[in-house]
């Protein structure tokens, strides 16, 4: 099972132009390159520097993560001088990409301020009165962005179902009143819970203002990908840059898995 | 964590949030000595509510076969386990609470149920095992005895869900203290699932979102008793509302029969969440068994059921479940007829509480015809 609060820990990531790259890095270096990478595995990556980030247990608020299961992310960025793209490998020998009832899914996430800023928000969830933008990926809508299908018997193959009333025969799919018919019984869905699927992408915008206040981002823009590699996870966001971003330009990013 | 007072338990306790109680504090009594386990509660609230994708095995309502049988898996026995629990001095409790037993980083103690614990809804909890070959016999070293054991959410007056939800996203209706999670909040991190010592929180792998029983709210403010009350075969639910003991009104169906008569006891009262159905337990099952269940009024209120025929308030009042779909939030017994009465004081039912015994001759002589009376 992976950590099931999320784990952050700021670091601070520059923006820098055509420069020499470092196998590794002591901050996060955002490379500038004329085409963003369209795949965590895309060989553009390798032309910049990797910043090995520490992971810090959730322990600010109650329930609190009293052990990581992750101990640390490695992560790489780049930009086109709008857009920023991260991407975080870490290791992880087993897939949960299933929900359920005791099931967590892998994810990770990534905060940024939404404007350069000398006195950023706050790195765990921002603070009251200054959202922090935050990107959400998680394996479960990775695999429903892969084909799987949003259906109880992709999670439980042997589920059995009896009848759902929404596939009544006097209802007409797709009509208006099997829709409805459908939102009577996913009360999160009536009411417009970003959380239910079909998903249209494996990266969810937020914005939090301090622990619990998570809520999701209607400007938001994010789009990335998530690959399994031989050992882990490596999975690319790509977002809108910050307010004000522009060479040499710093700021402070939190990563979470 | 705050200091609420409990009064199931006789003593202040710790809390996450303090005190506060709703204006009005929705309750049910359940009489266990009358369920026959046909589950029509359990298929009222099914097709009424969780017939989505993502309910399939989520039961709001659900019967279980006592001493054995659970859902979710051992949801009691788990608890009952780690809990440092079972120590009673008359009506206080000393031993500690969910809540007083929380370990470092966490509100409450809980336990995660698998998606497998929640595969075996009272299946052949209480069949019997097939035709017996002749001689054949079992020493058991039990009792032999079961009993049927309905649960719904008990809309606790602290509950642990909400407590131990991060985001805030459960809240407790001021207006009659029933239990909601906000489906628009809420995230499906899963923390009021293992939080509920009655296992009432359900995550939905669908809609990514945790739900529970709602009460049937939009029936009950329309003064109507939930689905699974006025579908009930046996007749042993019947929905309120609970004063605290020292506001109890003696015509209140339910203050009469938990804090008047005492007869009707809450599930676990030494979990701390003062929860708000009540159950008169069954009277056919050894004590310890159900004292550790029901608390330690269970005694008396077994040999109280047992005299009812003598107490003709409280043999009125058990003839009153099951007789209306309203809600009957005070009665009034007038010589052999009991009358349930509704929130604007009007008179909804009349129930006699002897039903008239005709006998009738096993020959018609109107017809001439012998008829055959069964027993
Ligand atoms: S029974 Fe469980 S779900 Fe219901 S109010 Fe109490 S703690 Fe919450
Ligand atoms: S409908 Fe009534 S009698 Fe039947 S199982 Fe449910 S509570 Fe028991």
């Amino acid at each position: 099972m992976r950590t099931r609060v999320l784990v952050m820990v700021p670091v601070l990531a520059a923006l820098h132009g055509c420069r020499q790259v470092a196998p590794t890095a002591n901050e996060v270096v955002a490379l500038r390159v004329a085409q963003m990478p369209s795949a965590p595995g895309d060989g553009v990556w390798n032309t910049t520097s990797e910043y090995t980030a520490k992971l810090l247990p959730q322990d600010l608020v109650d329930p609190r993560l009293m052990q990581s299961s992750t101990q640390e992310v490695r992560v790489r960025a780049l930009t086109n001088g709008s857009e920023l793209a991260l991407r975080l490998s870490w290791l992880d020998p087993q897939v949960n990409d299933l929900p359920g009832p005791g099931r967590f899914v892998d994810g990770c996430a990534i905060q940024i301020p939404r404007t350069i800023e000398a006195n950023p928000p706050d790195p765990q969830m921002g603070q009251a009165g200054r959202p922090a933008g935050i990107a959400f990926w998680r394996a479960d809508w990775q695999a429903a962005m892969n084909g799987r299908k949003d259906d109880i018997r992709s999670i439980y193959p042997n589920a059995a179902v009896d009848h759902y009333p929404f596939q009544a025969q006097s209802l007409e799919p797709g009509s208006t009143v099997q829709q409805e018919m459908a939102m009577r019984y996913a009360p999160a869905a009536a009411v417009g819970n970003r959380r239910v699927g079909p998903r249209r992408s494996p990266v969810e915008d937020m914005i939090a203002e301090e622990p619990g206040t998570l809520s999701p981002d209607p400007a938001g823009s994010s789009r990335g990908k998530g690959e399994r590699t031989a050992d882990g996870w490596s999975v690319m966001i790509v977002r809108r840059a910050p307010e004000g971003w522009g060479p040499k330009t710093r700021t402070q990013i939190a990563f979470a898995v | 964590m705050a200091r609420v007072y409990n009064w199931q338990i006789g003593r202040e306790m710790s809390y996450w949030y303090p005190e506060h109680r709703p204006q009005k504090q929705f309750a049910a009594v359940f009489d266990t000595n009358k369920c026959i386990a046909c589950q029509t509660c359990t298929l009222a609230c099914k097709t009424t509510w969780t017939s989505g994708r993502g309910q399939e095995y989520m039961l709001w309502n659900n019967v279980e076969t006592k001493p054995y049988g659970s859902y979710p898996l051992a949801w009691d026995l788990n608890l009952l386990k780690t809990l440092d629990g079972g120590k009673w001095n008359g009506g206080r409790y000393e031993g500690r609470t969910i809540f007083e037993s929380a370990e470092a980083g966490e509100r409450v103690l809980g336990w995660r149920p698998e998606s497998q614990d929640y595969a075996y809804p009272n299946v052949g909890e209480d069949d019997c095992a097939g035709q017996v070959d002749a001689g054949a016999y079992m020493n058991s070293p039990h009792m032999a005895w079961f009993y049927y054991l309905a649960r719904i959410c008990n809309h606790c007056t602290h509950p642990a869900c909400l407590a131990s939800c991060p985001r805030g996203s459960i809240y407790k209706r001021p207006e009659d203290g029933i239990v909601l999670v906000d489906q628009s909040r809420c995230r499906g991190y899963q923390e009021c699932v293992k939080a509920c010592p009655y296992k009432k929180v359900f995550f939905n792998p669908m809609t990514g979102t945790s739900e529970k029983c709602i009460a049937c709210y939009p029936k009950i403010e329309q003064g109507i008793q939930p689905q699974c009350f006025v579908n009930c075969i046996g007749k042993i639910r019947m929905a309120g509302f609970i004063n605290k003991p020292q506001n109890a009104r003696p015509d209140n169906p339910i203050d009469y029969l938990v804090h008047i008569k005492k007869v009707a006891l809450p599930l676990y009262p030494q979990f701390g969440l003062e929860p708000n159905v009540y159950y008169i337990p069954p009277i056919h099952v050894p004590t310890p068994f159900t004292r550790q269940m029901f608390g330690p009024g269970v005694d008396a209120a077994v040999k109280t059921y047992r005299n009812a025929t003598n107490d003709p308030d409280l043999a009125a009042l058990l003839c009153l479940f099951g007789s209306s779909e309203m809600m009957m939030p005070q009665f009034r017994r007038q010589g052999d007829v009991i009358s349930g009465i509704d929130a604007h004081g009007n008179t909804v039912v009349r129930v006699p509480v002897n039903e008239p015994v005709h006998v009738r001759p096993a020959y018609d002589r109107l017809y001439q015809i012998q008829r055959t009376n069964c027993p």
